[in-house]
């Protein structure tokens, strides 16, 4: 099924979960936050959320700022 | 003496708080804000990017979070919704942290901040318990209404983002510290070591900057000149200045001057 990640559509297969998400895009960073479709889920429930058709889903990271 | 800056019930001894913008890598990053002293280093927050493998490595990996106080900023955001959006985002990343960094900025040109989004934002999160150090314009009237509302840090720009112009309205920061009851901190406009050693003789608490040392020719020896700068602005703060007078007045004694003009009647 189609998703969108960080804006750009991708294909995931049924019954994804987040930390399976992030191992298949090979994301190891220690500090994250995920929202989907605006809504921030919890490193905890990572393995919760399995990933629906047409979820959007932000990946963010800390960069550098002032 | 004990003079240190309290945040958040946190102290601190370094009164130079540093972004991690623009630098040319994170080896330098890392470099620069070791040499400033900073204990409280500023991060924006953005997308991964999926499927890049130089972008493997993180920000937070050179600036360890148990090393430093990371103050996330909203920096991006033009209106209140997408600021606490980051907020929100920033204390998830950083395991619970509420303190946050709120700019919510006006246009792309000025970079200046939009105070009427600023003001509700700066509500909204301090009810939702965040710990808001905010940036805002040198208006002191705005400053007390942000400090009214709960904000822990006001954040007065001393000129424009990047801009290097310096203190440009050193009576607005000094009513603006006068009428404080926390700490105030001059954000943006530092361009030079000095523009930093007034903003702390004004009385300022502590300054946060990043392009000046960031952007200079040699950024670790800027940090070097920074850290100095604000100490020095800080003891001369403490120390007390010396009122202006219009005319001169002599540092040696007159007394026992054996010169031959020595005794003559002043005209």
């Amino acid at each position: 099924m189609n998703i969108f990640i960080n804006q750009e559509k991708k294909f995931v297969e049924e019954n994804t979960n987040l930390n399976l998400l992030l191992k298949k895009l090979r994301i190891e960073d220690k500090y994250l936050a995920i929202e989907v479709n605006l809504e921030i889920i919890p490193k905890s429930k990572y393995s919760q959320y399995i990933i629906k058709e047409n979820d959007k889903i932000e990946i963010i990271r800390a960069v550098g700022g002032g | 003496m004990k003079d240190h800056l309290i945040i958040n019930h946190k102290e601190y001894t370094s009164r130079l708080i540093v972004g991690t913008g623009k630098y040319k890598n994170f080896e330098e990053t890392k470099n620069a804000i070791e040499t400033s002293g900073a204990q409280m280093v500023t991060v924006a927050l953005r997308r991964v990017n999926i499927g890049q493998e130089k972008n493997k490595e993180n920000l937070l990996d050179y600036i360890d979070p148990k090393k430093y106080t990371i103050l996330p900023n909203t920096a991006g955001c033009y209106n209140a919704v997408d600021a606490i959006r980051v907020c929100k985002l920033s204390e998830e990343l950083l395991g619970g942290e509420k303190l946050v960094k709120l700019e919510v900025l006006g246009d792309q040109k000025t970079l200046y901040p939009n105070v009427q989004e600023t003001l509700k934002a700066a509500e909204i999160l301090v009810k939702d318990n965040f710990k808001v150090m905010v940036y805002t314009t040198d208006d002191p009237i705005v400053a007390k209404e942000l400090e009214n509302i709960g904000c822990i840090s006001v954040m007065p720009l001393g000129s424009a983002i990047g801009s290097g112009l310096g203190i440009l309205n050193e009576y607005n920061i000094s009513a603006i510290i006068d009428q404080a009851q926390i700490p105030i901190i001059v954000d943006a406009g530092v361009g030079t070591p000095s523009d930093a050693t007034i903003a702390m003789e004004l009385g300022c608490d502590a300054i946060l900057m990043n392009t000046a040392i960031a952007c200079a020719d040699n950024p670790v020896l800027m940090a070097s000149a920074m850290k100095k700068a604000v100490v020095a602005g800080r003891e001369g703060y403490l120390a007390g200045r010396i009122s202006k007078k219009a005319f001169a007045s002599a540092s040696s004694p007159s007394e026992g001057n054996f010169l031959y003009n020595a005794n003559k009647k002043k005209t």
